[in-house]
This record gives C-alpha cells, structure tokens and sequence, in this order.
C-alpha cells in the first residue's frame, strides 16, 4: 500500500486524537510538590522519599518474598507507578506555612480526587486528610496530608491501588484495619 | 673428453664473488625476517597472554563494581519503600484513632444525655 501525504495526515490526526483521549481517560494524579524549604530548614527531622517507576522495580527486586513485611510490600507495590513522602519533625510546636500546604490542597480538587476522610482532631491537634483519585472504578492514586503540632506528613502514591492488598497490611507497618467499602 | 668435462665443471663452479649489491638485499631480507618473527617467538605470544588477561580481569573487575553499586541501590531502594510504607501506614493509624476517638467523644456525650 502507497501512503500518500493525505493519508499520512490522518494517520497523525487519529495518533493525535487517541493521544488526547488517553490524556483525558487516565488524568494525572502525581501531585507538583513544593519543596517546602521552609519546613526543612525549621524541622529536626525531615524524610524525603522518591521512588519511581524503575526504582520501585530495583526495590521490589530485593525483597525477600518469605519475610511477611516484604511479601506484603512485594504485593502492593505491583501495580504502582511511584511513591512520594515528605515528613518533617519539629522538637516543639510549628505554625506551618499555609502557603505550601495551599498549593498542594489546590491540586486536590474535583473531578480527578475525592476526599476519602477529613478529620479534625481538637484533643490530639491533628489534621488528617485522605484523598483517592478513582478511574473506572479502580483506585489510581492516593494522597495523604497529615499535620500535627510537632510533625507534618505527605504521601503521594501513583498506580493502582488495591484496596484489598491494602488492608491485609493491617498489622504490618502499622496500618490499622480500614472501614473501605469493598466493590464487587 | 674427460678432460674437457673436468674443465668445464671446474669453470662452472668456480668461485665468483657476488657483488655488494647481492650482500645488502641478504642483509636487509634477514632483518625484516627477524622483525616479523618477534610476534610469533614465545615472548611475543606471552605478551599476547598477558593482555588477554588483563582484560578479562579488568572486565570481572567492572562487573562486580556494577553488581555491587546495583545492590547498594537496590537495598537503599528496598529501605526507602520500607520507609515510605511505614511512614503511609503511621498516618493511615492517626486518621483511624483520630476517627475513633471522635466517634467514641460523641457516643459517650449522647449516653450521658
């Protein structure tokens, strides 16, 4: 078959068209973290971890599947495309900046991301709220933002999630048992 | 007759000099032959040995460098998901309790009332 000029600019019209359709199927929900400098240069303690798509895959490559820990890890991380957490400890009560934390709820708004909880804690000071992002019916993306007197938390998880690998981590690394919804 | 074939042996086989031109183009033949020769004699082929395994040493050499700098990172990698998954399950706990209490305070005020 000869491919004429006409028939090339179609071929790229479709590629096009299929690409934007992708785009808008699959919305991206990796958050554009601050960098939050001012955190860091206040905290006592302070744990940034960035884990991409080829270094969740060395990761997973060196756990050991007949440790119970590593097992669960190996089996939730299977469908993930990264992880992202900024944690910073302060040793006495910090006012954070509202500006950081700001420019992450903005992203974190309807359609692409739901609050899953949102709680107010005056006894304990704490804020915690849980954001998921839902595409045809499977959950591909999770957003923490915990903030405490003394400590200030982000998670950011691409991928699938499964929520039932979720919750069989209940007992390990601290993860309570979850009320979810199961699907069917 | 015999006498005649004595003479002309002896004329044929007399000794005649060959000239210095003859003399240069035997030297010269002798030591290009010495020079191609050097790689074939058993020193050259020793040396030839010696490469061979330095290379093969200096090749297993940057392969463990390789497997050893790719555990380092994957074992930093492991420790850092480990991490990461903690610190996730730590918050998943203080939204939970958070939740827990709230839902407990109000229970305990509506039983009281």
């Amino acid at each position: 078959m000869r491919m004429t000029a006409g028939n090339l600019t179609f071929a790229f019209i479709v590629l096009g068209a299929r690409l934007a359709l992708a785009t808008a199927a699959a919305p991206d929900v990796q958050l554009q973290m601050p960098n939050f400098d001012s955190l860091a240069s206040n905290a006592s303690d302070s744990v940034s971890i960035t884990l991409d798509s080829g270094l969740l895959g060395i990761a997973a490559a060196f756990l050991d599947s007949s440790k119970p820990e590593d097992a669960a890890a190996k089996d939730l991380i299977s469908g993930l495309k990264s992880i992202y957490v900024r944690n910073y400890t302060f040793d006495k009560d910090f006012t954070y900046p509202s500006a950081d934390v700001d420019l992450l709820r903005k992203q974190l708004s309807a359609p692409v991301w739901q609050r899953l909880v949102g709680v107010r804690s005056g006894k304990k000071q704490a804020n915690v709220d849980i954001y998921m992002s839902v595409n045809q019916n499977n959950v591909n993306g999770l957003v923490i933002i915990a903030s405490e007197p003394r400590e200030f938390t982000v998670v950011n998880i691409v991928g699938s999630i499964d929520l039932q690998k979720l919750r069989r981590l209940e007992g390990k690394f601290g993860i309570p048992k979850l009320q979810l919804e199961e699907k069917k | 007759m015999s006498n005649h074939l004595d003479d002309q042996l002896r004329n044929a086989l007399r000794p005649v000099d060959p000239g210095e031109e003859f003399t240069q183009h035997v030297v010269q033949r002798l030591a290009h032959d010495k020079r191609r020769s050097r790689w074939s004699t058993p020193a050259g082929l020793q040396w030839l040995s010696a490469a061979l395994a330095a290379a093969v040493v200096l090749g297993f050499l940057t392969a463990h460098a390789w497997q050893v700098r790719r555990e380092q990172q994957g074992l930093e990698a492991r420790k850092q998901l480990l991490e990461a998954l903690r610190v996730t399950g730590e918050k998943l706990d203080l939204a939970y309790r958070v939740v827990n209490d709230e839902a407990h305070g109000t229970a305990g005020e509506n039983s009281g009332a």
